[in-house]
C-alpha cells in the first residue's frame, strides 16, 4: 500500500543523483495532492456508480441463479436452471422466449436496414439545398427529441381503425390498402408497423451523422469524380457511399443495439399483442420482472437480462473492431 | 475507378431547365419527408383542439369546431398541471446533479493524474453496454430496501447514473482541449484545485455543459419504464405516467390523451428550436466517442 508515509520515505531515500537541486520534493508533494484531488473529484460519480451500477449488476447476476418471487425472505438456489428453462426446458416460459427471440431478430434485421436506407438518401438530398437546410434539419429532428410515450400514443391514435393512416389511404384512393382492424390490431401487420415507427424515430440521428460526413468530404474528391465523367447518381453510389461506409457501420451498430434492448415502443403501443405477435426479448424480461406478481420469476428475468447483456457485449466488441478499422 | 468509367460520356440534360426540374424534385422529396416526420404531431395537435364527439368520429385534420376546452380540462381537471410540476422537479434535480457530478469527474479524468484513472474511466464506459432492463429489477429491489422506491429521488439517482458514460465522455473531451498553461499559471498564483476548476475550466466549458444538460433533459423528461414500476402514488406521477393513466381507461378519450401528449412534447420541441446547434454537436460527440 502506498500510504502518504511510504511515499514520503521514498522521496527522502530517493538518492542524491535523482533529485534535482531545488524542485524535486515539492514536485512529489504536488503529484500527491493532485492525486488526492483527483479522487475527490471522481468520488461522487464513483459512489453513485458503485451503488446504482456495480452493485445492481452483481445482484442481478446472483439472482439469475435463484428462484425468488420478491416477497419470501430467502432465495432458492437453482444453478443454471433459469437459463435452461428460458432457452428450451420449461413448457410455460421457453416458448414465449423463443417466439420473442424470433421477433427480436426480425427487428434487428429490418430496423438497421431501413434506417440506413432512408437516412442516407435523405442526408444526400438535404446536403444539396442551402436555404432550407437548417429548418428541415430541425423538422427531421422532432421525432428524436420527442421520442417517448407521448409520440407512441400519437402513433396509436393514427394507426387505429378509424385513424389518420387509413383516412390518408382513403383520400389517396388507396382504400384497398386500409386496415379495418387497425394497423396494430392485425397480427399480420403489427410487427411491421412497429418496425416502421422505430425506424421513423431512429432516422434523425442516422441522418445527422451522414450529413456531417457529407460535409466533411473533401470537395476535390467530388471534382475529380466529375472530371472523370461521373454523373450525380454515379458519384453518390461509387464515391460517396463507399467513403461514408464507416458511418454506415456506426449507424448499423447503434440500431442493432437499440433493437436488441429497446422495448418501450412495444410496451406502449401493443404490449406484445395481438396474441404475442409483437413480443420481444426486452419486453419479456420486463414482464417476468415486474408483471408476474407472486410467481417466482425474478430469477428468470435476471437470467434473460444477463443473456441480453452478453449479446450486447458481443455487439460492442464488433463495434470496437469496426471503429478501429476505420482509420 | 476503371478506364471505362473515365471514358463514359457526360450525362446529358444539364441545361437550365433540367437543373431547375432536378432541384424541384429534390425539394419535393425533402418536404415529403418533413411531412412524414411531423405527421403524428399534426394529428396530435388536431385532436387536442377537437371536442369529444368530433374526435370519436375521426374525420379531417383541421377541426370543424376547434376548442380550447380540451387542453384546459386536461391541464386542470385531469391534473396535468401537477404532473408537469413533478416532471419539472425530477428533470431539474437530474440535470443539476448530472452537471455537478460529471463535470467534476470529467475534470479529474482530463486534467488530474492519479492511480487507476484509465481503469476507472474504462469502467464507466463499460456501463454503456449494460441493457436497462438488466439493472432495472435490482435497482427497484435495492431502492425498496433503502426506502427510496416511490420517491422522486429514487428516480433521479438511477437517471444520473445512467447518463454517466456519455456525460463523462463529453466533459473529459472538453476539458482535455483546454490549454494546460492556464492551469499552470493559476497554480503558480496559488489557486486551489477547486478554484481552478470552478473559475477557469467551468466557464470555458459552457457549450459542453449546455449540451450535457440537453442530452439529459430529453430522456429524463420522456422516461417511462423505470418510472412506471417505481411510482405508485398519483401525487408523485410525472407526465408520462399521467398519460399512461389516461390511456388505460376502458375507452381512452383520444382528445384528452392527445392534449396530454402535446403538453409533454411542447417543452422539448421548444428546446430543440432554441438550442438546435447544441443538440447537433452533442449528438455527434456522443456517437463518435
Amino acid at each position: 500500500m502506498t500510504t502518504p508515509e511510504t511515499a514520503e520515505r521514498r522521496t527522502v531515500s530517493g538518492g542524491e543523483s535523482r533529485r534535482t537541486p531545488s524542485g524535486a520534493p515539492p514536485r512529489r508533494r504536488r503529484i500527491r495532492t493532485e492525486a488526492v484531488s483527483g479522487y475527490l473529484f471522481v468520488a461522487p460519480a464513483v459512489i453513485l456508480f458503485s451503488v446504482m451500477g456495480l452493485y445492481t449488476i452483481g445482484y442481478g447476476f446472483a439472482l439469475s441463479f435463484a428462484h425468488w418471487n420478491g416477497f419470501t425472505p430467502t432465495w432458492k438456489w437453482v444453478g443454471l436452471d433459469n437459463y435452461a428453462d428460458l432457452l428450451w426446458r420449461d413448457p410455460v416460459y421457453a416458448p414465449p422466449v423463443q417466439a420473442a427471440a424470433l421477433n427480436t431478430l426480425w427487428v434487428m434485421i429490418f430496423v438497421p436496414l431501413l434506417t440506413v436506407a432512408v437516412s442516407f438518401p435523405l442526408a444526400v438530398l438535404l446536403n444539396q439545398v442551402r436555404r432550407l437546410q437548417g429548418v428541415l434539419r430541425s423538422i427531421y429532428f422532432v421525432p428524436y427529441v420527442t421520442s417517448g410515450i407521448a409520440v407512441y400514443f400519437a402513433w396509436r391514435y393514427i394507426l387505429q381503425p378509424e385513424g389518420a393512416i387509413n383516412f390518408l389511404l382513403g383520400t389517396l384512393g388507396l382504400g384497398s390498402l386500409q386496415e379495418p382492424q387497425g394497423w396494430l390490431g392485425n397480427p399480420d401487420t403489427a410487427l411491421a408497423t412497429l418496425i416502421v415507427v422505430i425506424v421513423w424515430g431512429n432516422v434523425p440521428v442516422a441522418m445527422l451523422l451522414y450529413l456531417t460526413g457529407l460535409q466533411s468530404i473533401n470537395p476535390s474528391v467530388l471534382e475529380a469524380a466529375q472530371l472523370d465523367g461521373a454523373g450525380w447518381w454515379r458519384t453518390n453510389v461509387s464515391v460517396i457511399w463507399p467513403l461514408l461506409m464507416p458511418l454506415t457501420g456506426i449507424n448499423v451498430l447503434l440500431n442493432l443495439r437499440e433493437s436488441l434492448h429497446g422495448f418501450q415502443t412495444f410496451l406502449v403501443m401493443t404490449n406484445g399483442g395481438p396474441a404475442q405477435h409483437t413480443n420481444v426479448l426486452g419486453l419479456e424480461a420486463y414482464r417476468l420482472a415486474f408483471l408476474e406478481n407472486l410467481n417466482p420469476t425474478l430469477g428468470l428475468a435476471s437470467a434473460l437480462g444477463w443473456m441480453l447483456f452478453v449479446v450486447a457485449i458481443v455487439l460492442a466488441l464488433i463495434n470496437l473492431r469496426v471503429l478501429r478499422s476505420r482509420v | 475507378m476503371t478506364a471505362a468509367d473515365l471514358a463514359a460520356p457526360r450525362s446529358p440534360g444539364t441545361g437550365a431547365t433540367g437543373r431547375i426540374a432536378a432541384r424541384a424534385i429534390v425539394l419535393l422529396l425533402l418536404l415529403g419527408y418533413a411531412l412524414v416526420s411531423l405527421y403524428p404531431f399534426l394529428w396530435m395537435v388536431s385532436a387536442a383542439f377537437k371536442n369529444q364527439i368530433e374526435v370519436v368520429r375521426g374525420g379531417h385534420l383541421i377541426p370543424e369546431s376547434p376548442t380550447l376546452d380540451t387542453l384546459i380540462d386536461t391541464w386542470n381537471k385531469l391534473h396535468f398541471f401537477d404532473y408537469f410540476l413533478n416532471s419539472l422537479l425530477v428533470t431539474t434535480y437530474t440535470v443539476v446533479l448530472t452537471l455537478a457530478v460529471y463535470a467534476a469527474a470529467g475534470y479529474a479524468f482530463a486534467v488530474l493524474r492519479f492511480k487507476g484513472r484509465t481503469a476507472l474511466s474504462r469502467l464507466f464506459m463499460a456501463l454503456l453496454f449494460v441493457p436497462g432492463v438488466t439493472v432495472m429489477l435490482p435497482i427497484v429491489i435495492l431502492e425498496n430496501q433503502l426506502g427510496l422506491l416511490g420517491t422522486h429521488w429514487g428516480l433521479v439517482l438511477p437517471f444520473v447514473n445512467g447518463g454517466a458514460p456519455m456525460c463523462i465522455l463529453l466533459m473529459t473531451a472538453t476539458f482535455s482541449a483546454v490549454p494546460a498553461e492556464l492551469r499552470e499559471s493559476a497554480r503558480v498564483d496559488g489557486a486551489s484545485e477547486f478554484r481552478i476548476f470552478a473559475a477557469i475550466y467551468l466557464p470555458l466549458a459552457k457549450p459542453a455543459l449546455i449540451t450535457v444538460a440537453l442530452l439529459t433533459v430529453i430522456p429524463t423528461w420522456n422516461e417511462y419504464l423505470l418510472t412506471r414500476v417505481s411510482l405508485n402514488d398519483p401525487e408523485t406521477y410525472t407526465l408520462p405516467l399521467g398519460l399512461q393513466t389516461l390511456a388505460s381507461e376502458n375507452v381512452p378519450q383520444y382528445n384528452n390523451l392527445m392534449a396530454g401528449a402535446l403538453i409533454v412534447v411542447v417543452p422539448v420541441v421548444l428546446l430543440l428550436l432554441f438550442l438546435q446547434r447544441y443538440f447537433v454537436n452533442g449528438l455527434l460527440g456522443a456517437v463518435k466517442g
